[in-house]
């Protein structure tokens, strides 16, 4: 459902990313760890459009991202770190706005509103302003609009962060309900206990490129680990010591 | 090092990394024009006032009279800007700045905090008018051949005008965070700030200062000089700035008294400021990080009358901008200045004395109509660096979404000229009509005129959305400054060239036909040439002003993004 071919992306000398070749599949979670400033962020941001690679292709559901932007977007629901919204607007009135930029018929999509604002637990506050919002409020909105229009693909960049348990429980039941409609979820995350528990496979991002690919088990052989956690595994195989 | 210049040093370093890190072409050419225009408009007081004060010099008995006056009026209009300008910034830079967490959670005092803050808005709020008060002294300087003492009285009148002014603000916003809701601290700036400014203006006008030279309007001469002689209200301190200029211009009489009262003045009013802050700016700073007030907007099963004429993803950018900018309190002062505006520019055309010449009056008149097509594209282009320059800024970094969704930028960005073209229409026509019906023009110059208006605005709304995108800022606390980087100054520039070109090159024609409408007789097939190709070249040009800036931002834009 994902697809990356030789996927670059250059800024002046510096590479991002390089080269990378990768396949999400319908069914699949999958997990993208990396240091910080490894090129993670830059290749969800070239899935999900935000981004022109230097060279490469990003194709969802078989459309070019470079060729059929506004098809190929049409698969995807992006879910950022970090929840920037239009503060001025309310929950309700967001989500609609979203609903009809994907271009979803206007009964059905007041008809998603309402069903994304109990699921999330926003119904008493879709008549609020965005800004008078929790962050962990915010985050929830983002992750509805993500889910609105019920792309095949979900690509995510920390999911987690500012989420109570309860939020956190909820995201992991909606990306496991999406994949096991046949839905593809690519998902970065500086969790690895999230990662180890969520995801089919786990990509290990280093300096730009994958340095490991495989499930958590399959990522333990290739670190020479017998046991341990992910986090042992991470820090094995980006160089780190392991204590 | 003070806790209080370290708190200024980020600003500092900050600026010149910025100064550093742009390269030396893009430096180059931001210098070059700022620089010019700049000068153009330095100049350009210099000599409106070189040559009134010049003027007034010449009055036999009471130029110099007249001159005060003109001083005092300068001097309270900008006290009065001084302090619209220090309750702005002092309110982003006390409350809304995104790096006050991070400074008080630093271990230093709320007043030192305060200071620091205090200092960087007096120097924001002052320079400007610094730089533009020089002209007029200099003009003051020349004329009366001053020595250095004026200068000197000059420069300490200004400093000290503005250290009182932005105290005074200073105590009008701490005060005022206390009292007020939290989070309502940016929209009672605005608001407060504003009223200043529109109380300012229409005072200013409704003196109808170019009666100050016009002593035919008074019924004797002793009531002229009498009116012209009234001193100032001894409380203010426009009047001791005002009192220490002119001691050090003519006799020197009272000069330190009134630089000893405005230095106590500025100085107690500092310490107040200081001493106030020092209790209550953190109790409003806090205050201002409480929940914002709910809002509760009414069912959102409420639906839009616009809903009927727009569809899908227009309508959905459509209703978004609509309700962003209704529930931006920010924006309704500057509702509020606009309707001062358009008042007092249609005020302006009422009492222009063009009826004093009768036989020239119906020529006049018309003039003054096709003058007036140019005079309201200038003030349409201030209204759009304002309003639509910033407007793909002020997506801000909720843009992600639009970015994400499957449209394409010149779709979003023609949904925006949709938005803004209208209500600037309305306004376009509305400042014509009412100038022109005020004016009495003729049919063909009343035609003209609106139908030129409608080609302008198009062109204008699409030169600042199309530099807008060019030119975005989505990281600025506030994106109306935007209109003071390059892409805005481009914008004005290339608006006001427009603008002139369409004038020039419809004046010629627009003269023609005017002249045979009056005489009743026929143009001949020369003229008809005329009319046709400049009227032809006027609505191409329109057309590509109107087209060619959106597909250019459009470009740009996409390829920024792209690029990250």
């Amino acid at each position: 459902m994902i697809e990356l071919v030789c996927l670059t992306k250059n800024y002046n000398s510096f590479s991002a990313v390089r080269g990378l070749d990768l396949q999400v599949f319908s069914g699949e979670i999958f997990g993208f760890i990396g240091p910080n400033g490894a090129g993670k962020t830059t290749t969800i941001k070239m899935i999900a459009g935000l981004l022109n690679p230097s060279s490469g292709r990003v194709l969802i559901s078989g459309r070019d991202m470079a060729l059929e932007p506004e098809e190929a977007k049409q698969q995807i629901g992006y879910i950022p770190d970090r929840p920037f919204l239009y503060e001025k607007l309310t929950g309700s009135e967001f989500l609609l706005f979203c609903a009809q930029l994907r271009r979803l018929p206007q009964a059905l999509a007041l008809e998603r509103v309402e069903a994304w604002l109990k699921r999330l637990s926003l119904t008493d506050w879709g008549d609020e302003l965005i800004e008078s919002y929790s962050h962990g409020m915010k985050q929830r909105l983002t992750i509805a609009a993500a889910f609105l229009h019920d792309p095949p693909v979900i690509v995510v960049d920390e999911p987690m962060v500012g989420l109570d348990p309860a939020g956190i429980r909820m995201v992991k039941d909606l990306l496991r309900q999406k994949t096991r409609a046949g839905g593809a979820v690519f998902m970065s995350t500086h969790s690895l206990e999230i990662a180890e528990e969520l995801c089919d496979r786990i990509g290990v991002i280093h300096q730009g490129g994958i340095i490991a690919l495989g499930s958590a088990l399959q990522l333990r052989q290739k670190a020479k680990l017998e046991e341990g956690h992910l986090e042992e595994i991470f820090l094995s195989l980006t160089g780190h010591d392991v204590p | 090092m003070t806790p209080i210049f370290l708190l200024i040093r980020p600003r500092l370093q900050g600026l010149a990394n910025t100064i550093k890190k742009a390269s030396r072409k893009e430096r180059r050419f931001r210098i070059i024009l700022i620089l010019s225009l700049g000068i153009v408009f330095w100049t350009v007081l210099f000599a409106i006032f070189y040559r009134v004060l010049s003027y007034f010099k010449r009055v036999e008995g009471f130029g110099d009279v007249l001159a005060l006056k003109l001083l005092s009026m300068v001097l309270v209009t900008f006290f009065a800007l001084l302090i619209f300008s220090g309750v702005i910034t002092l309110a982003a830079k006390l409350y809304l700045s995104r790096d006050l967490p991070l400074v008080h959670s630093l271990p230093v005092l709320p007043g030192q905090v305060f200071l620091a803050r205090f200092f960087e808005s007096f120097f924001d709020s002052s320079w400007m008018v610094a730089l533009y008060s020089l002209p007029i002294f200099l003009s003051y300087g020349i004329i009366y051949q001053a020595g250095f003492s004026f200068y000197l009285a000059c420069g300490a009148a200004l400093l000290l005008l503005s250290l009182a002014a932005v105290a005074l603000s200073a105590v009008l916003m701490v005060t005022a965070a206390v009292i007020l809701p939290a989070q309502r601290i940016r929209s009672m700036a605005f608001f407060l700030g504003a009223l200043i400014l529109v109380l300012l203006v229409v005072t200013l006008r409704l003196i109808r200062p170019e009666q100050l030279v016009d002593p035919q309007v008074f019924l004797s001469l002793a009531q002229y000089l009498q009116s012209m002689e009234t001193p100032g209200n001894v409380f203010l301190p426009t009047t001791w700035a005002h009192d220490l200029i002119r001691g050090a211009l003519f006799t020197g009489r009272d000069a330190l008294l009134n630089l000893g009262l405005l230095v106590s003045f500025s100085g107690s009013l500092l310490f107040c400021a200081y001493r106030l802050a020092d209790r209550l700016y953190f109790l409003g700073y806090s205050q201002a990080q409480n929940a914002p007030v709910s809002l509760a907007i009414g069912s959102r099963r409420r639906r839009q009358g616009l809903e009927r004429y727009f569809s899908g993803v227009t309508q959905a950018l459509v209703l978004k901008e609509i309700r962003t900018f209704r529930r931006d309190q920010t924006q309704w002062p500057q509702l509020l200045l606009i309707f001062a505006l358009v008042l007092i520019y249609v005020y302006n055309f009422s009492v222009l004395p063009l009826g004093s010449i009768p036989w020239r009056a119906t020529y006049l008149k018309n003039f003054v109509s096709f003058l007036n097509i140019g005079l309201a594209g200038f003030v349409l282009s201030a209204l759009a660096a304002r309003f639509v320059y910033p407007a793909v800024s002020m997506e801000g970094a909720a843009f992600w979404l639009i970015r994400t969704a499957p449209l394409e930028i010149k779709t979003f960005l023609k949904v925006k000229f949709l938005f803004y073209c209208l209500p600037f229409m309305i306004l376009g026509e509305a400042l014509i009509i009412l100038t022109n019906l005020i004016l009495e023009v003729t049919p063909f110059v009343m035609i003209l005129s609106t139908l030129t208006i409608a080609l302008l605005v198009p062109g204008i709304v699409s030169l600042a959305l199309g530099l807008g995108a060019a030119y975005p800022d989505f990281r600025a606390e506030n994106p109306a400054q935007a209109t003071t980087s390059m892409g805005g100054l481009i914008f004005m520039v290339m608006s006001a060239v427009f603008i002139v070109l369409v004038v020039v090159l419809e004046a010629g024609p627009a003269y023609q036909v005017f002249l045979a409408d009056i005489a009743g007789r026929q143009l001949s097939a020369v003229n008809w040439l005329g009319i046709v190709v400049s009227f032809g070249v006027v609505i191409a040009i329109s057309l590509l002003a109107t087209a060619l800036p959106l597909k250019y931002g459009a470009r740009r834009l996409t390829a920024r993004l792209g690029e990250g």
